[in-house]
């Protein structure tokens, strides 16, 4: 079973469309990044999947639960650190679990002791007199300390300093020692998180552009220079994955979504005979950018 | 501290970024046989990698014969075997090939590429290096 399933799900403000026939599907175990640029929808998905509004049409469900029907029995399996989550910051970091506490069931008191010594945090201080990066680390043990099946964070990068985007994305790290939760992180800034998920999400315009497991991502996309070196390409039935064509003087530049390394040479050299082709690797941003431009604008015709 | 050097770079699986590092500090011998290697834990903290990326880049170890599960201990660098040598050469068939059509792509002479892995080799077995060939 995976942890969340979302089918064809649309939701619409008035006339705006947030979230358009989006699917997604995030494996059980292991880090799900959900990524996209700001407004592509990521936080109205998140909404849907809390049950905190509803969808339009198509549906989703966390956890086997279909997400119109969660409430507070499965809100209790779900650790949900909001965008800007906002702390009571007169309370002391143990006043605060106190009061966390009586909300859940499961709630772990050796877990929950276990964590303030992992994330070395001063019980009897004010959380108002906490750094960011311990005030994020308070937030995300509230939201861990009853054993959760599902970590979800939203954007919790947004508005730290790298040091303390660092210390927390470690605390993520440590907290994975003492339970199995699937973790599910949305972010725009995609760097953050390429060496951190196992599958990625990405999305843009409300829509699903990606949904793979990072490896196969890096694997399949490689930036293509050829140079044509005065050979004529051969231009008609260009692949239809090769992404952003572009050439300039003796160069054609493109991006191969569907490369590997078996079968890829021979189709270049059927397209370029004789040419010297070079394909290099991408990061995840180089990739997610390429998708989200290939969707922004109408492929303009290339000239070659 | 993780035990070998490793400076992981976008764009390419963190999986086998850290199976080649590790190889590699099997052959320089800084890692030596018998050694205790990371955890999963320890790999995935260091790395800030998911923890079940650092699982399937030790399991890939333990696969290809570099490193040895042991019950209590943990996983700990093989000894370090030499193998069938034709058996070893066939391993890295892939390798050369993509070297020898890059350097061919690159128009890089048979002599100059042959110059330059042998400087490769020999910097890897300079001294104050405990090469762990014989």
């Amino acid at each position: 079973m995976n942890a969340i399933e979302i089918h064809n799900l649309t939701r619409r403000f008035g006339r705006t469309d947030a979230v358009v026939d989006l699917s997604l599907s995030v494996p059980t175990g292991g880090i799900f990044a959900l990524l996209g640029p700001n407004g592509a929808g990521k936080t109205t998905t998140i909404k849907i999947l809390m049950n905190l509004i509803s969808p339009t049409s198509g549906r989703a469900s966390v956890l086997g639960v279909d997400s119109t029907r969660i409430g507070p029995k499965e809100r209790a399996q779900i650790g949900y650190v909001a965008e800007n989550q906002d702390l009571p910051l007169w309370m002391s970091v143990r006043q605060l679990l106190d009061y966390c506490r009586p909300f859940y069931p499961s709630w772990d008191r050796d877990l929950e002791r276990a964590l303030l010594v992992q994330f070395d945090l001063p019980e009897d201080r004010k959380l108002k007199n906490l750094s960011r990066g311990m005030l994020m680390k308070v937030a995300l043990m509230s939201a861990l300390s009853y054993r959760p099946k599902l970590l979800v964070l939203d954007e919790p990068f947004s508005g730290l300093d790298p040091l303390v985007r660092d210390e927390f994305v470690q605390g993520i790290l440590e907290a994975s020692e003492f339970g199995n939760w699937t973790v599910f992180i949305s972010s725009h800034d995609i760097e953050e998180v390429e060496r951190l998920a196992d599958h990625v999400g990405v999305i843009d315009g409300g829509r699903t552009k990606l949904n793979e497991s990072a490896e196969s991502l890096l694997m399949r996309f490689r930036r293509i220079e050829v140079n044509l070196q005065g050979r004529t390409p051969l231009l008609e039935k260009m692949p239809a994955e090769w992404l952003a064509i572009d050439r300039v003087g003796t160069r054609v530049m493109f991006v191969d979504s569907r490369y590997s390394e078996g079968t890829a040479e021979a189709l270049f050299q059927r397209h370029f005979p004789d040419a010297v082709v070079t394909s290099l690797p991408m990061t995840l941003r180089e990739i997610s950018l390429t998708i989200f431009r290939s969707g922004r604008k109408t492929p303009k015709g290339i000239t070659l | 501290m993780l035990p070998f050097p490793i400076g992981l770079k976008l764009g390419l699986p963190v999986t086998e970024q850290i199976i080649f590092a590790v190889k590699k500090a099997v052959v320089v011998g800084q890692l030596k046989p018998g050694e205790k290697f990371p955890s999963v834990r320890v790999l995935s903290q260091e790395l800030r990698i998911s923890p079940n990326t650092a699982h399937k880049a030790i399991a890939s170890l333990v696969d290809e014969g570099v490193l040895v599960a042991t019950p209590a201990i943990g996983t700990v660098v093989a000894p370090h075997e030499a193998g069938d040598r034709k058996d070893c050469a066939h391993l890295l068939g892939p390798e050369v090939e993509r070297l020898v059509v890059e350097a061919k792509n690159l128009g890089i002479e048979r002599e100059d590429m042959q110059a330059a892995v042998a400087a490769h080799w020999e910097k890897l077995e300079a001294p104050g290096r405990q090469s762990s060939h014989k």
